[in-house]
Order: C-alpha cells, then sequence, then structure tokens
C-alpha cells in the first residue's frame, strides 16, 4: 500500500472514478440526464443537490443496484458494469448508507465480519485486520466493542471500517452528517481526509453547503436529473452553491415578532419514563410549559429522549409519571385518541411508520388520526365524501401535489407526503402542535412551505414543541429552545443569541462524556 | 393511458396469471406422475350436473365464511390460524343448544346461532387477549388452541354423545326438525337442496364489507393492518383493537359449521366435515381479503373438491391431484398478486410523477407564489426515489 | 324409473366425455385384478375409507377381498379413496357417482359411510349397497357387514398378556371412536383374563372429528416410543395407517407389536416384520369376497351379516410362528367365547 502525503494533489491526478453521460429514465420522469462526473483519487469530491434531485438514483447507479439506460461507469481507467452491489465492492467501491446498518448486541468485529467472513476469518486474523485499518486512518476502534455502547460518531467509524476492510478504494458517503453534532462532524471530517490522504476517494453526498465548503476538493451540483456544474470550493461562496442547487432563492426559516402570550397552554411537569429493559430513565424529571402563540424548540442529538417525550406527550409510551396539563386539563392519564380529540396536533418524526398509510389513498390518509371527528366521520361511520372532499382542500391549500386523492400515500414524494400531513394535522384545528422533525427529507420548496405553515399557525395563537436536528431551523422558528440530553432538559437558550456551536456544546453535555469523544486525537 | 382501464386490466391480470400458471404447473405434474393430462383437465372443467352444483354452492358457502373470518384477521395482520378449532367449538356449541330445544322452532335456531357466534368470539378472544396483554403470537396461540379445541370437543362430544345402536358414529342429539333451516329446491328434479343458510352467509359478506369499508371500526382496523405504528398514532388502542379483531373473526368462524348443523347433518357429531379453518387460510389468500374475491376462491375450491370423486371413479387419477391444483393456485395467487401488486405500484409512481412533469397540475401551480421555471424539478425524485422506496418497504412487509 | 333413466344417459355422457382425453387408462385401472371383463354385467364399486388402497390394513383387507372376487369371478371394478375431514355430500357423492356410472353393487368401507349409504341407497333403489362396519341401516338394497373385532382382540389380549416379560403391555388406537373402543375393550379383557394385575397403558391419537390418527405413522411411533420407553414390551394397535410407526418403534426398540385387521407379518415392511408378534385378523376380505360371490351367484343379499369367531370373522394370526407355544391356550379361549362361556365386553 503506497501512501504519498499528498495535500493537494495535481488537478491531472489519476481518476478513481469517472461517469460519462449517465441517464436513468422511468416512463415520463428522467431521474438521471447526462451526468459527468471525475473523480480523482486522493480526494473529497462532493455531490449537491436538493432532496430528489437524482442523487440517490446516480448513487444507486454507482453501488450497482439500478443499471443505467445509458452512459459509461469507468472505475479506476476501465469500463464496468456494475449490476449488483456485489460487483461495485468487488470493484472497490463502498457505500456508507444514511441508516447505520449494524446490530446493535454484536462487537464491532462482528459487525464487520459479517458477510465477510472469507476474506479474514472471523477471529484473530480479522481482529488485526480491523486494528491496522483503525490505526491507518485514524478512526480509532476497538474490535471488540459492542455496538450499542457506540456513539453515533463511532458507529458511523464502524460503517467506514466495514467499507475499508472488504477492500474499498472509493467511499460513497450518504448525507453522513446528518446524524451528527457540529463537534462529530468535525470529527469526520478529519478521517475523511485521512482517507484522502492515504490515496482513497471519498463521494460525499450533502445538502449542507457550508459542511460541504469546508470539506470537498470538488463539488459537483446535480439539478433535476442532471449535472449542473463542477466547481471548486475557493471559487464559490454558499449562496452560490444554493442559488446552482435550487435555481432560485433559498428560503430561511425567520420568525418575525413573537406571538408569545402569557396564557400557559402546554405545562409538563416532572414526566418520567423508566426504561421497560430496566436501563436508565429514558425521561428524568422534564418540565417546560409552552404558552399560546409559542414555539418551543427541543435540541438534542438524536437519541436523548426527544422521540420518548413526544410520544409521552402523545399517550403512546406507557409507564409515564409526571403530569401533563393542556390548556389547565391534565391530560396525563387520556388515551391518545382523547388528547387528539382534545386538540393536539401531531406531526410524527417518522411519517411512513407513525404518520402515513402508504398503501392507502390520500383520502384515507386524511382520515388518520382524525376518523373519530368531523368532517371524516359521522357518528360510527366514515363520511368518504366529505373526507375527500377536505382532503381536495388540503392537496390545494398546502400544495401537495399530485394528480389526484385516489392515489396512494406511497407514490408521492417524501416533501408532497409532509404537506400532506402537516395539512391534516392543521385540518383539526389544534391548539398545540407537536412537529417532530417537520421538514426532514423535504424538498426546498415543500420546507419554505411547512415552515410558513407553522409560522401562521403561531400567529394565530397555536403552541408548538418544535423537534429537529435541523439547528438552522430550530433556531429560526423557536421562540425558545430546551437542550435534552439523556433525557435531561439541560439548559434554555434564546434563539436569537444562539450560535449552532454553542448548541452542539450543550447537546454533547458541553464537551464531557460526549459520545463521539472516544477518540481524540 | 386510462387510469381505470389499467386498474381493471390489472385487477385482472393477477388472478389470469395465477390460473395460468396453476394450469401448467398441474399439468406437469400430472405429466410427470404419468397421468392422462387431457383427460383429467376435460373431466375437472366439465360444467357440473345441477346436483353438483348444488353441492359446490353449499360446499362454497361454508368455505366462504371461513374465508371471511380468516380475512378478518388478514385484515389487520393478525393470522388467525384457529378457524378450525373456533368453528369446532362454535358448532358443537351450537349443536348442543340447538339439540336441547329451549326455545321453540326458529327462536332455538337464533339463540343457537347467537350461542355459536359467542362461542367462536370467545374462543378467539383467548388468543386475542394473550396477544394484547403478553405479547403472545397469535399463530402459536390460535394453533394451541385448536389442539385444546380438538380435545375439548372430544371430550364433551363423548360426554353429550347418543349412541344409536350398531352405528358407530357418534353424535350430539338431533336438532328437533322444527328448528331446522328448510333448504331451497332450485331444481324440480334434483332432491339436493340448497341450504337455507346462504341468506346468513350473503349478508355476512356484506356486513364484512359494511364494516371494513365504511365504519370508524373497520378504518381502524385496516389502518391497524397497514401500519399498526401509524394507528397507534392517530390514536387507535392496538390492544383493544387486537381483541375486537380476533373476537370478530372469532365470531364469523362461529357461523362455518352452521350451513351444514342447520342444513344437513342437523347434529354434531363425528363424521362432521374436519379442516375448514385452514381452507379458509388458503380461500381467503386467494380472495384477497376481498367478499367477493372470498366467495369466487371459495367456490372455486368447492368446484374443484366436487371434481375428485368423479375423477377417481371415471377417470382413475387419484384424487390428491385436486388437493395439488388448490394448494398450487393457492401460491401462483399469492406470488401474481405480489408481482402484480409491485408492478401496479410503480405504475402509479410513475404515472404521479409523469402526470406532475406533464403539469397537469397547473391549476396548483397556477397561484404559487414561487416562479419555479420548471414544474419537473420537483418531481423528479418520485421516479428515482420510487423503486428503491417500494423495494424497501416490501422487505419490511415480507419480514414482518 | 325415470330417475335411473335420466342417470345412465348422464353416466353415458359423462363417460363420452372423459373417454375423448385419453385412450383407456381408467380401463386398465378397473381391471386391475386381471382376468378380461369383458361381457361381464357387474361392475363393482368400492369406497374406501380415509387411507385407500395400500393402507396395509383395514382398507386393505377389502381390497383384498375385492381382488379374490375378481380373480374367482368375472367382475369389473372401480375403487375410490375418502379424503380425511371430507363433506358428508362427498362422500354421498362419491356412492352417486359410482351408481350414476353404472356401478352395482357398491360397497362401502367403513362406517363414516352410515348415512350416507342411507341416503343415498334410497335414492338408487335398483342398486345394491353394502356397508362394512355399519349395522344402522335397514333398507331392502343394503346389507350390513359387521364385525365382532372385541372377540378377536380378546385373543390377542391373552396372547400379549402370556407372553409379555414385564407384566406391562400397550393399546394403541387410531382414533377414540366407539368401533376403536370395541378393540380395546377385547384386548383389555384379554389380558386381564390371563393377569388381572397386568399394566396396560391406553392412549388414542386423534379424537373424533379428527380422524389423522389412522393415517399418521409418525404419531403412531411416538405414541408407541412412549409405552416402550415406559417399559411396555408389547403393544397392540388399531391405528390403521398410523400402525407402521407403531411397528418401526417396536422394531427400533427391541419390542414387539401386534398388528391388526388383516395379517400385517405379511404386509408389512418386511425390516419391521419380525417384530410383529401376532395380528388380529379382522377379515374384512372374507365378508367382501363372501358377499360379492352371493352377488355373483344371484342369491339374496340384505340385512345384517355379523362376522365373530364363530363365523372365522376375526381371530388371530400366527406367522411368523412367534406364538406357535401359547396357540394351545388361545384355542381354548376362543372356544369358551364361541361357547358363549366367555362374554367380551364391547366397550372399556
Amino acid at each position: 500500500m503506497t501512501t504519498h502525503p499528498q495535500e493537494a494533489p495535481a488537478e491531472s491526478g489519476p481518476l478513481a472514478v469517472r461517469l460519462r453521460g449517465i441517464g436513468k429514465r422511468f416512463p415520463g420522469v428522467i431521474a438521471n440526464d447526462d451526468i459527468n462526473i471525475d473523480v480523482r483519487r486522493g480526494t473529497i469530491h462532493a455531490l449537491v443537490g436538493e432532496n430528489g434531485a437524482g442523487k440517490s438514483t446516480l448513487m444507486k447507479i454507482l453501488y450497482g443496484v439500478q443499471p443505467p439506460d445509458s452512459g459509461t461507469i469507468e472505475v479506476d481507467g476501465r469500463t464496468m458494469r456494475l449490476s449488483s452491489p456485489a460487483d461495485a465492492i468487488q470493484a472497490g467501491i463502498g457505500m456508507v448508507f444514511q441508516h447505520f446498518m449494524l446490530a446493535d448486541n454484536l462487537t464491532v468485529l462482528e459487525n464487520v465480519v459479517l458477510g465477510a467472513e472469507k476474506m479474514h476469518g472471523i477471529g484473530g486474523a480479522a481482529r488485526a485486520k480491523i486494528r491496522e485499518i483503525s490505526d491507518a486512518y485514524g478512526l480509532g476502534i476497538d474490535p471488540d466493542r459492542r455496538v450499542e455502547d457506540l456513539g453515533v460518531g463511532a458507529r458511523q467509524r464502524v460503517e467506514i471500517l466495514k467499507v475499508l476492510y472488504r477492500g474499498a478504494r472509493t467511499i460513497i458517503l450518504d448525507e453522513p452528517t446528518a446524524v451528527l453534532v457540529p463537534q462529530e462532524v468535525e470529527e469526520l471530517f478529519d478521517n475523511l481526509r485521512e482517507l484522502k490522504r492515504e490515496g482513497l476517494a471519498v463521494i460525499f453526498i450533502s445538502h449542507k453547503l457550508d459542511e460541504v465548503l469546508s470539506v470537498a476538493d470538488d463539488i459537483t451540483v446535480i439539478r433535476r436529473g442532471t449535472t449542473v456544474a463542477t466547481v471548486e470550493p475557493a471559487s464559490v461562496t454558499s449562496r452560490q452553491l444554493a442559488e446552482l442547487m435550487v435555481g432560485s432563492e433559498l428560503p430561511t426559516p425567520q420568525t418575525e415578532a413573537s406571538t408569545v402570550t402569557d396564557h400557559v397552554l402546554l405545562e409538563v411537569r416532572e414526566l418520567r419514563l423508566p426504561d421497560p429493559a430496566g436501563g436508565r430513565e429514558l425521561l428524568s424529571d422534564v418540565s417546560f410549559r409552552i404558552h399560546r402563540g409559542e414555539v418551543l424548540g427541543i435540541a438534542g442529538v438524536e437519541g436523548n429522549g426527544q422521540s420518548e417525550l413526544v410520544e409521552a406527550i402523545m399517550g403512546m409510551r406507557p409507564g409515564m409519571t409526571g403530569r401533563i396539563l393542556l390548556d389547565g386539563e391534565p391530560i396525563g392519564r387520556l388515551s391518545t385518541r382523547a388528547r387528539r380529540e382534545a386538540g393536539i396536533g401531531y406531526i410524527p418524526e417518522d411519517r411512513h411508520r407513525h404518520g402515513l398509510l402508504l398503501d392507502a389513498p390520500l383520502w384515507e390518509n386524511r382520515v388518520l388520526g382524525h376518523q373519530t371527528r368531523r368532517p371524516s366521520a359521522r357518528g360510527g361511520l366514515i363520511d368518504a365524501r366529505a373526507a375527500r372532499a377536505d382532503t381536495r382542500r388540503i392537496v390545494e391549500n398546502y400544495d401537495v401535489r399530485t394528480p389526484g386523492i385516489e392515489v396512494h400515500a406511497r407514490a408521492l414524494s417524501g416533501g408532497n407526503q409532509q404537506k400532506l400531513i402537516v395539512g391534516r394535522e392543521m385540518s383539526g384545528d389544534p391548539v398545540l402542535l407537536i412537529a417532530s422533525h417537520p421538514t426532514r427529507g423535504v424538498d426546498v420548496g415543500a420546507q419554505g412551505a411547512i415552515w410558513d405553515h407553522i409560522k401562521t399557525a403561531r400567529r394565530a395563537g397555536l403552541a408548538v414543541l418544535l423537534i429537529s436536528a435541523d439547528l438552522d431551523e430550530l433556531i429560526g422558528l423557536s421562540d425558545r429552545i430546551e437542550v435534552i440530553l439523556r433525557g435531561r432538559l439541560v439548559g434554555e437558550f434564546d434563539p436569537g443569541a444562539v450560535t449552532p456551536e454553542q448548541l452542539g456544546s450543550a447537546m454533547t453535555g458541553a464537551g464531557q462524556d460526549s459520545a463521539g469523544k472516544e477518540t481524540d486525537a | 393511458m386510462n387510469v381505470r382501464l389499467t386498474k381493471l386490466l390489472l385487477g385482472l391480470a393477477a388472478p389470469l396469471l395465477a390460473l395460468g400458471l396453476a394450469f401448467l404447473i398441474t399439468s406437469l405434474v400430472l405429466a410427470l406422475a404419468g397421468d392422462p393430462v387431457g383427460a383429467v383437465w376435460s373431466q375437472l372443467l366439465q360444467w357440473p350436473q345441477p346436483r353438483n352444483q348444488i353441492n359446490i354452492l353449499n360446499n362454497a358457502m361454508v368455505l366462504f365464511l371461513s374465508g371471511l373470518a380468516v380475512s378478518i384477521g388478514f385484515r389487520m395482520n393478525l393470522f388467525n390460524i384457529g378457524v378450525d378449532g373456533q368453528y369446532r367449538v362454535a358448532v358443537f356449541v351450537a349443536a348442543v343448544v340447538a339439540g336441547e330445544a329451549w326455545l321453540p322452532g326458529y327462536a332455538n335456531t337464533a339463540l343457537a346461532i347467537v350461542c355459536a357466534m359467542l362461542a367462536g368470539a370467545l374462543w378467539a378472544g383467548i388468543a386475542g387477549v394473550l396477544k394484547a396483554t403478553r405479547g403472545v403470537s397469535e399463530v402459536i396461540a390460535t394453533i394451541m388452541l385448536n389442539f385444546i379445541a380438538t380435545s375439548l370437543v372430544a371430550y364433551l362430544l363423548a360426554k353429550a354423545a347418543v349412541r344409536e345402536e350398531g352405528s358407530n358414529v357418534i353424535g350430539t342429539k338431533v336438532i328437533p326438525e322444527s328448528s331446522w333451516i328448510p333448504g331451497i329446491q332450485v331444481w324440480s328434479d334434483v332432491a339436493t337442496e340448497l341450504y337455507g343458510f346462504i341468506v346468513i352467509t350473503v349478508l355476512a359478506g356484506v356486513g364484512y364489507w359494511f364494516v371494513l369499508n365504511k365504519t370508524r371500526f373497520g378504518f381502524e382496523l385496516r389502518a391497524t393492518g397497514q401500519s399498526a405504528t401509524a394507528a397507534v398514532a392517530s390514536g387507535v388502542s392496538a390492544k383493544r383493537m387486537t381483541i375486537a379483531t380476533m373476537m370478530l373473526s372469532g365470531a364469523v368462524a362461529g357461523l362455518v359449521g352452521l350451513p351444514i348443523l342447520f342444513g344437513d347433518s342437523h347434529s354434531y357429531g363425528s363424521t362432521f366435515q374436519s379442516g375448514l379453518g385452514f381452507a379458509g387460510i388458503a380461500i381467503a389468500l386467494l380472495g384477497r381479503n376481498h367478499p367477493v374475491g372470498i366467495a369466487l376462491g371459495a367456490l372455486l375450491f368447492a368446484f374443484l373438491d366436487e371434481q375428485s370423486n368423479p375423477l377417481q371413479i371415471l377417470v382413475g387419477v387419484s384424487p390428491d391431484i385436486v388437493a395439488i391444483t388448490q394448494g398450487v393456485i393457492v401460491l401462483t395467487v399469492v406470488v401474481s398478486y405480489e408481482l402484480v401488486r409491485r408492478y401496479g405500484a410503480r405504475l402509479e409512481q410513475r404515472r404521479v410523477a409523469a402526470e406532475l412533469a406533464a403539469g397537469v397540475t397547473v391549476a396548483a401551480d397556477g397561484d404559487r407564489r414561487d416562479p419555479d421555471p420548471d414544474p419537473s424539478a420537483p418531481s423528479a425524485p418520485d421516479g428515482s426515489r420510487g423503486p428503491g422506496d417500494g423495494d424497501v418497504d416490501l422487505s419490511k412487509e415480507t419480514t414482518r | 324409473m325415470r330417475r335411473t333413466k335420466f342417470a345412465a344417459v348422464l353416466a353415458a355422457g359423462v363417460l363420452a366425455l372423459a373417454g375423448c382425453g385419453d385412450s383407456g387408462s381408467s380401463d386398465d385401472n378397473s381391471n386391475g385384478g386381471g382376468g378380461d371383463g369383458a361381457g361381464s354385467d357387474i361392475k363393482v364399486g368400492l369406497a374406501y375409507d380415509v387411507g385407500g388402497r395400500g393402507d396395509q390394513s383395514f382398507n386393505d383387507s377389502a381390497a383384498a377381498g375385492l381382488d379374490q372376487a375378481k380373480d374367482e369371478f368375472d367382475v369389473q371394478s372401480q375403487e375410490s379413496e375418502a379424503e380425511d375431514g371430507e363433506a358428508e355430500s362427498a362422500r354421498e357423492e362419491r356412492l352417486r357417482t359410482f351408481a350414476d356410472a353404472g356401478y352395482d353393487p357398491i360397497i362401502a368401507v367403513g362406517f363414516a359411510y352410515g348415512p350416507a349409504v342411507q341416503k343415498v341407497s334410497a335414492e338408487y333403489t335398483d342398486v345394491q349397497f353394502a356397508i362394512i362396519d355399519d349395522s344402522t341401516n335397514t333398507a331392502d338394497n343394503v346389507t350390513n357387514l359387521v364385525f365382532a373385532e372385541e372377540q378377536g382382540s380378546f385373543l390377542v389380549g391373552a396372547a400379549a398378556a402370556l407372553k409379555t416379560e414385564t407384566d406391562h403391555i400397550g393399546f394403541i388406537g387410531g382414533v377414540e371412536t366407539p368401533l376403536i373402543q370395541k378393540f380395546q375393550a377385547g384386548y383389555v379383557a384379554g389380558a386381564e383374563a390371563v393377569n388381572p394385575d397386568i399394566q396396560i397403558d391406553v392412549t388414542y391419537l386423534t379424537q373424533p372429528p379428527d380422524f389423522s390418527g389412522f393415517a399418521d405413522p409418525a404419531r403412531g411411533k411416538t405414541a408407541a416410543q412412549g409405552m416402550y420407553d415406559a417399559g411396555a414390551d408389547i403393544v397392540y394397535h388399531a391405528a390403521g395407517g398410523s400402525g407402521g410407526g407403531v411397528f418401526e418403534a417396536a422394531s427400533e426398540s427391541g419390542n414387539r407389536a401386534i398388528g391388526v385387521d388383516s395379517d400385517q407379518y405379511n404386509t408389512a415392511d418386511p425390516s419391521v416384520r419380525d417384530a410383529i408378534m401376532t395380528s388380529m385378523l379382522k377379515n374384512v376380505n372374507v365378508a367382501v369376497y363372501e358377499y360379492l360371490s352371493d352377488i355373483v351367484n344371484g342369491e339374496e343379499v340384505g340385512g345384517t351379516v355379523t362376522y365373530d369367531l364363530a363365523a372365522d370373522g376375526v381371530g388371530y394370526s400366527t406367522s411368523g410362528g412367534f406364538i406357535d407355544d401359547i396357540v394351545e391356550q388361545l384355542d381354548e379361549y376362543k372356544q369358551q367365547i364361541v361357547d358363549g362361556d366367555i362374554e367380551v365386553p364391547t366397550t372399556p
């Protein structure tokens, strides 16, 4: 293995991957059209574009999941036909998915060798190999630790190690920073720089432009399925990049004048939720208030109790103790349905799991969660006519792009699905909206629209509990931000004064026993 | 392309594909076994004689009710394997109640039917409660309850049995004739009559359709079946729903044996038809949990069953070929529906994308503040994400 | 009269249709016993119980009687077998299909056909029916062929008690019906006649209306293994096709078993043959043969014919020579039963 430290590889460095004229069509839709990308060995090549611009399709083509309709793929100078991920791995291409594919109850070693038992066995040789890779790239991974004990950042490094172990020389990372706090992002970037120093090529998919600008050597922008430009980070600003991406101006989540009243709408007192598995409390001693017209943002690294908090307020978590008062009325013992009927709207964090019936038509999805109320229901019967009419209203008012309300929810893009959910949850005239990651995975246009809806409702006196991993969104929409860490609220911030970095510190416990700190170099 | 036409063609494609495949596979089995392929099909596909038509309808009635019971569970992703035990317990209860004749005439019949449904519901409810409170898989619980039902009924039958001298058949007391449900004479020259229970059977089918498609309860049941997590988030109590669905399924299962009881055997005994619950699973799969589909599936199975005797006596082929054909049909139906469903889902995603790209929703676009230069931009994701999304979700379904 | 004509026309049509698809394999099948059937007017329809020909037991015994009749007389035949848990209408249809196709007489093997024979025999009054193991039918065109299974079982029970070394024997019934309980009652009575203190394990594989116990060798094997493990050294089975499993268990554990219905030493798999000490003979073949012989010879049939020890309708086998030393004692018991000195119970 050759390791020549090249801080800045020559412009004419050898090409790891060369894509020419890649096209992929589905009837009526061109997913990819004339994609041209050159990825040089020893560089980090960022691929940016709106959600749904065609990045995923392109990566699926490169990873052998789908064949292209046209164009050529060259890997290390040789034209390849990649018809399966196995082919791609064979060709030295590895992929790190956004959602980790690790078995929590196995050790790092077991996770890494799983499916690659033939390479170095499953014992000492494999362990030695893992140590060797970890040291070579500064990943700081102990092969014998259990994955469940690792933080998010470390898990991601295990994923990277898995790919390296299988001999990858070109690594694709799909939105790797989405799950990380700012500090962890920096560590990841250090690792990536290490990889490129060792002569690997890294393809980095993102839509966070600041990150891209700070880490990439080349940036290719994809819009509407085609490559619109390849630029060097030094020559563009993030504003310019964004405009290349969207072809129009980026919306920003700016809250106007405060509409907070002194009328307490939601009061949560000493909420506790024990871990059914017997571990530490999932929520301990959580207390807060939200007033009419106020947006309370909850910041935190994923898995620190946000989901549990939301589900406890919605009545989906048995075993909860403490008091929840909605407009002065205790609702802590009510069923989920009764809480919804009392005026809580709920935008769940995972719309596929909790928000939609994917194989049901849109109008039935309109009924979901409102099946006891007009216009969806009349007595014990579903009022299909009224539900359909109201669905048409939502489709129109919330700009849900669909040819009709009889299509299945699955057929819509993520952004349109989310707009339907927002429209539905707003239609019950809620007094409180619980919004978990309301714009996750949503294209820019839809994101702006959803923000507008939340702001409008807030002006009308809606109280909002906003959970988001997007710190810009939190800061832009919230009137107040609470940071949650290990099931506790650990600090309150004024969004007008706080920076994402400060929030990030608080989210990881201000530097002490942070999840991503195992490998401080 | 015309959307309705596409839907209709897709709807027809699956069963036709399935039957075609089943025909081929069965022919292959016959040919390999050295049986006369042509003779078997010419017997099997013969239009039944009037007497056999009635038999087919009668048998289909029973199979339909069984399929209906199973499919209620299926709609909620509950696998009620226990219809067999439920109907056995229920028909026994009905036979005893009706045999004792505490009430006169049809009041006795009505009481017995209600008791049968209650018995089925309670028997199935055990599995429902176990699942809701202790998380016991309903598959395991209902299978075990089948065994218990078999032994329990055997035990109670031995207690309640009335034995006729010289006969080896044991059975419950014969129901008084005033409580029989009279048959319907369809053909004047054929003695075999259509079970009068067909009225209740049809009502059960219509009721199933109404409850599932028109009521809140049905909506919640279907929602829970499609996505338990989404249903819970929408305010459905998963526990209550599990118990209620199992009990409803069991109540319908309680009807399964009744056409025979009130229309033919008039007592429950050792020669009472068994295994109906398992046939119901196949028929529910065949009918895609739709009442019309279940009815067609039940008719098809009953038709094939009816051919098994002539096949053996007139063609000299083992009647096992009927069971093989039925099994093959179920498999091919499941496979072909899944294929067509995936194709249809993909087609719809593309269609949505295409229609959006072609500017069908221009009206909606018109009042957008954002001057979007090209309406196709946001539509690109649909097409490119579609197939992947589909695959992921399918794998979720199969592992569930 | 009108009905018969209609049926005959229908049958001819059905046959013609069935015939056009193939050129005679059904003929092969019906003439399976050899001998040219051409010219004979007698077509025998034999409706088996679950298991059919090849169950090495009850149904096979009926088949043997048919085969014998076909060897000696000029008759054609067709056979059809029941399916587990089938509808009552399926049994009726089996008989009707036979009748419509011109089969006469029609022999129904097994009590499950009782109600069906009753119903169909009334519809086809000029067709002769016979039913085995049921004596409830009183129609003129029905002959009931029944057996005194308890008497034969008494003798093999005595044999088991005489031969056991552990004073511990077993009984496995296929399905707990009154019929099989007759076997049990006789077996227990016979064993206790020899040794009042003998330990007898009794089990049934299934309960009615689940009749799979007659066709489930795996379950039979498990049940028998349990008994051998518990110390029994001879197990008598009245479980039809499930008996094969009982023999396997006996052979593998070095113990012995008692067969049922036919001489299973001759019909069972040769590998387990040496485990079969004796068999309780229920000579269904004799009954079938004699019935057919009466039909061929134009003799009067109908009513109930009981095959007991006196009529040699039941008995025990000595193939293999395992019980040659106790034949004398067994014959003594037999004589006492025939003479009425011993009355064998029919219910346990």
